[in-house]
């Protein structure tokens, strides 16, 4: 059998099992979870993975779940492939869960039916045996870096380290004999095309922001009170008063939310809670720019009186993917969707942990133009399954084939070439770095 | 000895007689605006006026102020009867200086007329012989706090050292021979002929200047520190602060921004802002300036410049003396009726300042208003209608009030100098005042 003889079994595999990938990704759906909670979704894996007889681990950064396929002999790489597990919070949403406002308003419930569909496939018969190397299937917690207080509070009790679920991953070693990782994300931009691929993404920091005032009668003695919710105030106009300073290419990205905004109209607000991101198109710019939301957060109490304690966190890194992983990951979408709806990307100002994955080693991180309305929104719904997990799920497929495919030969070729930016000694250490924690009193 | 009141009536004679002359005056320094320490025309002119009427004087102190006496026929205390000889700031105002802003919309030019009337009365045959004691005639420069970059270079060039009039004149010595003061100002014909009592607000003066870095505004924004930006997050601060200012501290913080960048294409670098904190107490004003300087700190913290905050010593709270005022009513009232003389509890504060206030901390002064003008106090509007009301008629209160006051021996004064316990003396003032100024540089960078 030829490579493409093999292509044309995972593809008709994936077929064969076109409503039960379809039906995972509906019931992930119907069941969305917030990050470092997918308990539901991480059962649904497993359960997928059991009946394939895929041997896995779970519990990795509290919900992951990693299952194994070992090719013909262990002289290929070892390739990656990933699903996010967790959902947004977005209230409103159709799929909304009422009591959790958990939704997948961004479509990762695809992706684990997605990597699903790469399992299965490369089980269909006759197609390991063609294969070098092994496949790690990841069923990744919390990709989207929400519930920064919940989360901080895991942190706190030493459940996890980092915020999000792919650092996490690497801290536990996960990554560490992976060569190459992928996965598919959908997307809502049809007019661009089916696929799109390529381009770079923002990287952050996080901050949770606590200003503490103190209470007084809000009508009897505000004067004797110190009043937090000014200072938040004020310091989110000082964060936009510095707009003007960030430049053009480094897309920096400051978006706050109040978490806690006062108990008590009649009391002087004495603990208000904001939460951000600081986003930018390299680890210097967004590290600039945390420097200034800073000045400005220190500004708000200084104005009032008050003191602040504003904790960083890290976030994610920029991402940049393997161009000779996407040289063949496009041929492979081409000969599904032809080469007039492949979109290449420039850079999104959104941001992801397959970012930091980046850093380490090649990575691609291609979307689906599945779905419609705005990504993150109540409008953002998955249109067409047979793109969004199907085709996607195929591409996959068949860049894994071409990896690992004689003797793993183009596989272990792109892992040797690459130079990675960061080992992970050092982005562990980088990680690190961000995390500050200091009160001001000024 | 004459009876008082006949010596009132004679002097009331004089004032109605020369009220032409009076009148004429006040609408001449109308026509002159000048600001305080700039007030030139003016102080001749006045300087001229007091020779027609025969008064010697001293002038220049204080750059412009003027000081003449008119001594009784015995010895006795000297009360003074002060006139403010400079205007505002108002652009667009009917009587402005077209090349430098400066009109009369605090209706001071009627003072030099009020000031001039109560020696036109004082000089009528007869009452200076009834009376015990001395009349100090006192042309002061610069009772508005304002141009304050101008005045501070006047003081770093040791041209003045206070920044107001009044202040100077007790610095100077010029009030050390004065035992009680009295001026009138106008205000609203709305508010009733006379009012008396109540007291002002007492206020320090800020002079800002926010320190950033030019850049190109389109081509490296990056690169400039923005002082507009921090000056704007600071006044948002100073705005967000006002819930925690007490009402019966009567704080006023307000200000005017008189460098804002020079160049649209280029990141002000340097923003200049002239405020003031104003209250009811010293407390008070401490406590909000207080605020004030936090929130002028955080708009450099917050783009990483600077800024240099400079106070200046304002003016401090205004105590009206009750004998004389008592006295004071009475007087105004046999002119205007009684009902036309509204007394104000001791704690009314209007919210405006007056380095009056600074001489009722030492020595027993009044501080009336004469209702005589429309429009709103310090706008483009402000204008005397009633020239009567506005000149005429608070020199014969004055007057009289003088009059009550020194006559029988100088009786009336003498108690009530007697029974007044300053907060301050002149050194005790001078020292304070000093130690109120306070240069700042705040590096938020």
């Amino acid at each position: 059998m030829n490579v493409n003889d093999i292509k044309n079994l995972v593809c008709a595999e994936i077929d064969s099992k076109a409503d039960r990938l379809i039906a995972v990704a509906k019931e992930i759906l119907q069941n969305p979870e917030p990050g470092f909670q997918e308990f539901k979704t991480a059962k649904t894996v497993a359960r997928e993975f059991s009946s394939i007889g895929i041997p896995f681990e779970q519990g990795i950064g509290i919900t992951g779940v990693k299952g194994t396929i070992m090719g013909s002999d262990s002289n290929g790489p070892n390739v990656a492939v990933m699903g996010e597990l967790d959902s947004l919070k977005v209230l409103g949403h159709p799929h909304e869960d009422s009591s959790t406002s958990a939704a997948h308003a961004c479509g990762h419930h695809c992706q684990i039916a997605m990597m699903l569909g790469v399992a299965m496939a490369l089980q269909a018969p006759g197609v390991l045996e063609t294969l070098s190397g092994r496949i790690s299937l990841m069923a990744v917690p919390a990709e989207e870096y929400i519930d920064v207080e919940y989360r901080d509070n895991l942190r706190r009790e030493g459940k996890i380290e980092f915020l999000g679920g792919k650092p996490e991953f690497v801290r536990h070693g996960h990554l560490d004999d992976v060569d190459l990782a992928m996965m598919t994300h959908t997307s809502a931009s049809p007019e661009s095309g089916k696929i799109s691929y390529g381009g770079t993404n923002n990287g952050l920091v996080a901050k949770s922001i606590k200003f503490t005032g103190k209470a007084s009668h809000a009508g009897g003695a505000p004067h004797m009170g110190v009043n937090a919710l000014n200072a938040a105030m004020i310091a989110m106009s000082a964060i936009h008063a510095q707009r003007e300073t960030y430049r053009d290419q480094d897309t920096i990205r400051i978006h706050p939310i109040i978490t806690r905004g006062g108990v008590a109209v009649s009391s002087v607000p004495a603990d208000v809670r904001m939460e951000t991101y600081v986003r930018g198109a390299s680890i210097e710019a967004f590290l600039s720019a945390s420097e200034k939301v800073d000045r400005a957060l220190r500004a708000g109490a200084l104005a009032v009186g008050g003191s602040v304690t504003i904790t960083t966190l890290p976030g994610y890194l920029p991402i940049s993917s393997s161009e000779s992983m996407l040289e063949l990951y496009v041929k492979n979408a081409a000969s599904l969707v032809g080469k007039e709806s492949l979109n290449k990307l420039s850079h999104r100002t959104g941001s992801t942990d397959m970012g930091d994955i980046s850093q380490l080693m090649p990575v691609i991180h291609p979307y689906v133009e599945a779905a419609s309305g705005q990504g993150h929104g109540i409008d953002y719904l998955v249109r067409d399954y047979e793109l969004g997990v199907l085709t996607g799920s195929k591409a996959m497929a068949m860049t894994v084939v071409d990896l690992m495919s004689d003797g793993g030969r183009k596989g272990k070729s792109i892992s040797d070439g690459y130079k990675p930016p960061l080992t992970k000694g050092e982005y562990l250490a980088l990680l690190r770095g961000m995390m500050r924690e200091d009160t001001y009193t000024e | 000895m004459s009876d008082v009141q006949d010596l009132k009536k004679s002097a009331w004679t004089a004032i109605d007689s020369r009220s032409d002359w009076l009148i004429d005056v006040a609408k001449t320094v109308l026509q002159n605006p000048e600001p305080g320490f700039f007030e030139i025309k003016t102080s001749k002119y006045v300087s001229r006026k007091l020779e027609e009427l025969g008064i010697s004087h001293e002038s220049g102190i204080a750059l412009t102020g003027l000081k003449g006496y008119l001594q009784a026929a015995t010895s006795g205390p000297t009360v003074a009867v002060i006139g403010e000889l400079d205007s505002l700031r108002v652009e667009g105002h009917s009587y402005s200086d077209p090349e430098t802003n400066a009109a009369h919309a605090c209706g001071h030019h009627c003072q030099l007329g009020m000031m001039l009337g109560v020696a036109v009365g004082l000089l009528a045959t007869g009452v200076l012989e009834g009376l015990a004691g001395r009349v100090a005639l006192m042309a002061l420069p610069a009772e508005e706090f304002i141009d304050v970059e101008h005045r501070y270079g006047l003081h770093k060039s040791g041209q003045i050292e206070f920044m107001a009039g009044k202040q100077e004149f007790i610095r100077l010595g010029a009030f050390d021979d004065v035992d009680m003061a009295m001026m009138s100002h106008t205000s609203l014909s709305s508010e009733g002929k006379f009012a008396i009592g109540g007291t002002s607000n007492g206020h320090v003066v800020k002079y800002i200047k926010f320190l950033g870095k030019a850049a190109h505004a389109g081509g490296a924004p990056h690169n400039g520190v923005n002082a507009l930006q921090a000056a704007i997050v600071a006044l948002n601060a100073l705005n967000s602060q006002r819930e925690t200012l007490r009402n019966e501290d009567t704080i006023r913080l307000h200000g005017i921004m008189t460098g804002g960048g020079v160049s649209v294409s280029s990141v002000p670098a340097e923003v200049k802002y002239e405020g003031r904190v104003r209250g009811g107490t010293t407390e008070a004003i401490n406590d909000a300036n207080e605020k004030m300087d936090r929130c002028l700190r955080a708009g450099a913290l917050t783009v990483g410049g600077q800024v240099e905050i400079i106070t200046l010593p304002g003016y401090m709270p205004l105590i009206n003396n009750s004998t004389m005022m008592d006295i004071f009513s009475s007087n105004a009232s046999q002119i205007v009726g009684s009902e036309h003389v509204r007394r104000n509890p001791d704690h009314l504060n209007r919210g405006g300042s007056t380095d009056m206030g600074d001489l009722s901390q030492i020595i027993p002064v009044i501080h009336p208003y004469t209702g005589a003008a429309t429009g709103a106090g310090h706008g483009i509007d402000y204008l005397v209608d009633d020239y009567i009301q506005a000149v005429v008629n608070p020199a014969k209160a004055m007057c009289a009030t003088i009059i009550e006051l020194l006559s029988s021996d100088a009786q009336k004064a003498s108690k009530a100098i007697a029974d007044f316990r300053p907060n301050l003396s002149v050194e005790g003032y001078v020292a304070i005042q000093r130690s109120r100024l306070n240069e700042e540089v705040y590096n938020g960078i």
